[in-house]
């Protein structure tokens, strides 16, 4: 192979970096213009999904995101999930327990849920917020449909606390026929989210 | 360049999906519903439109030797701003598009006409080359999605048309064939579609 010119080396390097400065400085003008809007459209999702899994959804307000402890990670993995992100919930300023973003393995991917525990770590509603689960069997589940028992599937879980032990699919637990894999994912999800509550009290 | 025939291998001869078989994943992930279809192929428009004019501008001072890396960072920066635009302004399109928004960047339409086309040829026929091959991509997505849309779920327009933007049902939901809206579909109608092109073709060349 015929050896470079070093000036000719230099002469790419220059350039591609410059267009990579290029580009960059465009992207930063770009992010700096949608950054409020995409902030304020992210917010007032998590708060739809969390109004939508608390008991009295017109009078709860949330926290800002609450700082996760190790411990309470840790709790979320023991019960079979992850913990994204905590919310503390307040009826009329006081303590009403938790809203809780878990993700859960589902049948096609992650499942992404809010979960909402009241103050004595019952939980008051389950929703899904993002999966990939297969559509027309899956989510059936997502969409809350009812279980072979005839109840809303994520309804279920409503009432539900750490009393109750460990949530199983087939004992304490009814699955969507032929959608077994997705309600476990949920049934994971809220398992780990009543470990959250138990260790933050 | 002849305008009439680039348009006519944008959507034709040299048909983007169908033809050069580009541009598979998202083919195959997104078309099941009208509303992701048209939402994938604007943005690919948009996209393959702006990179091809901005390689063609600059196409004299790429040095030959490192011209893909330069073609993805401009690539990179447009696909990255339509992401960005998108979350801010049509968050219901950037939600349903999900990762393949940013997956635009390793699309081989895009990469593909910059290389085979914009770096050769002048400003003007690259913007053309753009609407043409981004045209023959959407139209190509929007017949994928009405079919898929209609045998899977008996809808028409969903996402767009219909009672919560579901479609307007034009058979019954329990007689949508469920395989199609799963990528099995998409590879059968694909599969189908690019038959009857090269039949076509095959037919027309005789």
């Amino acid at each position: 192979m015929k050896k470079m010119d070093p000036k000719y080396i230099i002469e790419l390097t220059l350039k591609l970096c410059a267009t990579c400065l290029i580009v960059a400085g465009l992207l930063g003008v770009v992010n700096k213009v949608t950054a409020p809007n995409i902030l304020a459209i992210n917010k007032a999702k998590t708060e739809a999904a969390m109004k939508a899994v608390v008991a009295d959804p017109d009078n709860s307000t949330f926290s800002d995101p609450l700082a996760l402890t190790d411990e309470m990670t840790a709790a979320a993995q023991a019960g079979g999930g992850s913990l994204v992100e905590a919310y503390a919930v307040q009826v009329g300023g006081a303590d009403a327990g938790y809203a809780l973003k878990i993700d859960a393995s589902g049948s096609q991917g992650i499942i992404t849920m809010m979960v909402g525990l009241d103050a004595d770590g019952a939980v008051t509603g389950v929703s899904v917020v993002k999966h990939s689960e297969t559509a027309g069997i899956g989510t059936k589940v997502m969409g809350n449909e009812p279980n072979n028992k005839g109840v809303p599937v994520l309804d279920q879980f409503i009432g539900k606390s750490a009393a109750d032990g460990v949530l199983n699919v087939g004992s304490n637990v009814d699955a969507i026929t032929g959608a077994t894999v997705s309600s476990k994912g949920v049934t994971a999800g809220v398992n780990a989210a009543l470990a959250v509550a138990g260790v933050m009290g | 360049m002849n305008l009439k025939k680039q348009f006519m291998e944008g959507l034709l001869t040299q048909n983007p999906v169908l033809v050069q078989v580009l541009g598979m994943c998202s083919t195959m992930a997104i078309t099941t519903s009208f509303f992701n279809g048209l939402g994938m192929g604007v943005a690919v428009l948009v996209i393959l439109t702006l990179s091809n004019i901005i390689i063609a501008a600059i196409r004299k001072i790429i040095p030959d030797k490192i011209r893909i890396a330069m073609f993805i960072v401009v690539i990179a920066g447009f696909v990255t701003m339509v992401d960005l635009l998108l979350q801010a302004f049509i968050p219901a399109l950037a939600e349903s598009l999900g990762v393949f928004i940013p997956l635009i960047v390793v699309n081989c339409i895009i990469l593909g006409r910059a290389e085979g086309f914009s770096y050769k040829n002048s400003v003007a026929a690259s913007f053309w080359d753009g609407i043409f091959q981004g045209f023959g991509y959407t139209v190509v997505l929007l017949a994928m999605c009405i079919i898929r849309e209609f045998l899977g779920n008996g809808t028409f327009g969903g996402g767009l048309l219909g009672i919560d933007g579901k479609g307007i049902q034009i058979i019954p939901a329990e007689f949508g064939i469920g395989v199609m809206t799963l990528p099995v579909g998409g590879f059968l109608v694909l599969g189908v579609l690019i038959a009857a092109m090269q039949w076509a073709l095959a037919k027309t060349k005789k």
